[in-house]
């Protein structure tokens, strides 16, 4: 029997594979599901702070069209984005609630905050609820010209959630920073349990028929993973933290070289839209049969023998080796 | 709609119509300015509950009601929930024929004295006025003369009572005492049938009772209008709550054939942040209810009320206006509007933004709460608000307000009434699986006649529109009578 458990923000996983924020993970049968099929842990479906204010509108829009609905000097109407959102927060709430009375796995709560504004009373709701975890999806809009300092929001916000919360918190970063090494250099020393890399944006597309904007693909790409794989070999031995490999994904392999880079857990979503959430289990036992002909018994024996210190070849993480490769320079 | 017109044309040609309008040239009508309410001192009502406005009087309604020029198409009649014959009534009072102005608003409204008191008139038949409309002037105080002929008619001592039709044996139930109960009750009443209202609270009047305080519409002009409605045949349950005392089985059992819901939106929301659980905060809906209907500002009674010194009501609606002129009524030193937009954006009227203003009310706006803090005893004391700023435009067109990281500050505060809205009283949804509800968990009824999708049961009013006016949960109310009669006499044929 191998021993795949690991440690990933201080909580106890039988194995290194975490279902990431998604659908299948927004109710509790498909949870269950999840679980039985061999999840390590599941991080619920972000409640995202742009959908609850889209909600809202839509709510005002509907209401103004409805005959019936009273919308001058509704005091109601007036608050509806407080309502709406007061509303989508209980029932994650809920969902925590029961998601932690039917499944032994850990449950990691996710916000995706565009702001701290009102966010770090409700992480404090989702401490109470129950939740093991708490994984912080900030998405800062690279379009928006307001903020200046990227690097300085995202800190004030883990601030003021660490301050409200003693449950165990990660942050899911995408890859766009200008200094990814001291952006994730920084951000492990706020005190975040652990840090998942990385987020992926939304892929627009264009309708070359319609001339309109459309969503592009929605599954990670299998080449995807090499960033992760890339940041996670360089600072595994660097940080105080967790680390989560996310993004590309798909295979066992990959899964072996993310944990040889030195990350203590992946996290799937594309590979169980197209596989089916039986693939858990496929995963789990390629794991097993490939640290059998490696003689390896536990997880912890080969989780970072390949990260940038312990790699025979450290500089091949580095961005400036692949470009003198192509560059022809030796 | 054309039987209307032709209808209105008649009346309008009437000799006694054609005098009064010849009597006077329209020029002069015009040239009239409007006359201003008269209201109490600010500093010596906002010490009592004495009524803010004090009505008209004679000459002065006469005054106004030259104004009018008794237009062949009245438009300010459109803008009217029960479409009250509003030249009519006006022309009746230029003539002073004050009784026959009062029965003209009870031809098609049960409630004139409080409609001409809390009716928003100036975004309904004032805003469609033809002074408004085309001259782009004031328009005719037309909520002013409604009050008062219909004060005038209660303290002449010879109220008018609608004649009713002889009893036709069928029983019809009314959830809620509130204004549609009380406007279906009086319509179906007047048509024969056997009407019981049944009213979860000790007093019925619905929220005329609870929530609007005497300052605004004295209980005793409620009260008479319920007696009206008593001497006319119909039949007040207190303390009855459908639903739990009995399920409309229960009295479908007893022989009711169709049922009315006008339970309102009693169901108060909150904010949800840290400390509302305190003691000391409270919704509106509590505060009021316990003030103006259960005597909770009297040590005497059992259920006393905090009296605030430092009252701060967040929200900035009329029934935010409400509890904070009552606060102030009852001896707050700093009684605060705390409220996340401007005045601008304020859902409450202008007038009781108004009178809240020269009362002394302080208006923190752009400001929300945050947070509130407890003493050692539970006992709210201080509460963290947040500066905002206006940003873009929501989908209600106003501008949607805007934390201000870092601007956070701290008021004491004693009391805290929170006024951001209600939802539908959830009983009678509830005890009814089959019942189609929104997904604001409003009763969801056809247009003409108020049908929900249990067929023997109608709806209107609040839990219809999830927080409204009186008058148009009044014209609900008689939209709803109008569609029982049509199910009853079909059922019953």
């Amino acid at each position: 029997m191998m021993d795949l458990t690991t440690n990933y923000l201080g909580l106890n996983l039988k194995n290194p594979i975490v279902v990431g924020s998604c659908n299948l993970t927004s109710s509790v049968s498909e949870i269950k599901k999840l679980e039985k099929n061999g999840a390590g842990a599941i991080v619920l479906k972000s409640i995202f702070e742009e959908e609850i204010l889209m909600d809202a509108e839509s709510q005002l829009r509907e209401a103004k069209e409805n005959k019936f609905i009273y919308d001058q000097y509704s005091e109601t109407l007036d608050y509806i984005d407080l309502h709406v959102k007061e509303e989508r927060l209980s029932n994650y709430i809920q969902l925590i609630k029961n998601a932690k009375k039917e499944v032994l796995i850990p449950v990691i709560a996710s916000v995706n905050c565009v702001s701290s504004a009102e966010w770090t009373s409700f992480a404090k709701r989702i401490e109470e609820a129950g939740a093991d975890a708490l994984e912080l999806n900030i998405s800062l809009s690279p379009t928006d010209l307001e903020i200046r300092d990227f690097e300085s929001t995202i800190k004030e916000i883990i601030q003021k959630v660490l301050a409200q919360v003693s449950i165990p918190v990660a942050v899911k970063i995408n890859n766009s920073f200008t200094h990814m090494a001291r952006t994730i250099l920084d951000l492990s020393e706020t005190g975040i349990a652990g840090l998942v890399l990385f987020n992926r944006a939304y892929a627009p597309d264009i309708d070359i028929n319609t001339f309109e904007a459309v969503q592009g693909r929605s599954f990670s790409s299998p080449n995807g993973y090499a960033e992760p794989l890339r940041w996670i070999a360089l600072f595994s031995d660097k940080v105080n933290c967790s680390l989560a490999a996310s993004s590309g994904i798909h295979t066992t392999e990959v899964i072996i070289k993310q944990i040889l880079a030195g990350a203590d857990v992946v996290q799937v979503v594309s590979v169980l839209y197209e596989q089916g959430i039986e693939h858990i289990h496929v995963l789990l036992s390629e794991i097993e049969k490939w640290m059998n002909e490696k003689g390896f018994s536990s997880l912890e024996q080969f989780k970072g023998k390949a990260s940038s210190k312990n790699a025979g070849n450290p500089a091949v993480f580095e961005r400036i080796q692949f470009m003198k490769h192509f560059a022809g320079i030796n | 709609m054309e039987n209307i017109a032709e209808y209105l044309k008649q009346e309008r040609s009437q000799e006694w119509r054609e005098e009064i309008r010849k009597s006077m040239k329209s020029k002069d009508r015009t040239s009239k300015v409007r006359v201003h309410m008269p209201e109490e001192d600010p500093i010596e009502r906002a010490k009592s509950n004495i009524e803010v406005n004090t009505g008209l009087t004679v000459q002065m309604a006469v005054e106004e009601a030259q104004r009018c020029l008794d237009c062949p198409d009245p438009t300010c009649m459109q803008g009217c929930p029960v479409s009250i014959n509003i030249p009519k009534f006006v022309k009746y009072i230029e003539k002073q024929d004050f009784a026959m102005a009062a029965r003209t608003l009870k031809e098609t409204n049960a409630l004139p004295a409080v409609c001409g008191r809390v009716c928003p008139q100036e975004i309904q038949c004032e805003a469609s006025c033809f002074y408004t409309l085309k001259l782009k002037k004031t328009p005719v105080a037309i909520g002013n003369l409604e009050r008062f002929a219909a004060d005038w008619e209660r303290n002449s001592g010879a109220m008018y009572t609608p004649e009713v039709a002889p009893p036709n044996g069928i029983k019809v139930a009314v959830i809620g005492s509130g204004p549609s109960g009380l406007a279906v009750a009086g319509d179906l009443i007047k048509l024969g049938y056997s009407v019981s209202v049944f009213e979860a609270l000790h007093e019925p009047g619905g929220v005329l009772k609870y929530g609007i305080p005497e300052f605004r519409l004295p209980n005793e002009i409620v009260d008479v209008e319920i007696d009206n409605l008593k001497k006319m045949g119909v039949e007040f349950i207190n303390n009855f709550v459908v639903g739990k005392t009995a399920t409309i089985e229960d009295l479908k059992e007893e022989g009711y054939q169709a049922f009315y819901a006008g339970s309102g939106a009693g169901l108060p929301n909150f904010m949800n942040i840290p400390g509302e659980n305190a003691n000391g905060i409270m919704s509106s809906n509590e505060y009021l209810t316990r003030v103006n209907l259960m005597n909770a500002a009297d040590d005497d009674y059992d259920t006393p009320v905090f009296l605030g010194k430092n009252v701060a009501v967040i929200g900035g609606g009329n029934t935010a206006m409400d509890s904070v002129r009552t606060a102030k009524r009852l001896g707050a030193e700093r009684a605060m509007i705390i409220y996340r937009r401007t005045i601008e954006e304020m859902p409450a009227r202008v007038e009781e933004i108004k009178h809240a203003q020269e009362e002394g009310i302080e208006f923190l706006n752009l400001n929300s709460p945050v947070e509130y803090f407890a003493d050692k005893k539970g006992r709210v004391n201080k509460m963290r608000v947040q500066k905002m700023e206006l940003g873009e435009p929501d989908a209600s067109g106003r501008r949607r307000p805007v934390p201000i990281e870092g601007s956070e500050y701290e008021i004491e505060t004693d009391l805290v009434i929170v006024s951001v809205g209600v939802s539908p009283n959830p009983l009678i949804p509830q005890s009814l699986p089959g019942l189609d509800v929104s997904r604001w968990g409003t009763i969801i009824v056809d247009d003409k006649d108020m049908q929900s999708s249990i067929p023997e049961l109608f709806a209107g009013g609040d839990i219809v529109r999830g927080g409204a006016t009186v008058i148009l949960a009044m014209g609900d109310g008689r939209n709803a009578a109008a569609g029982i009669h049509k199910y009853l006499q079909n059922k019953n044929k």
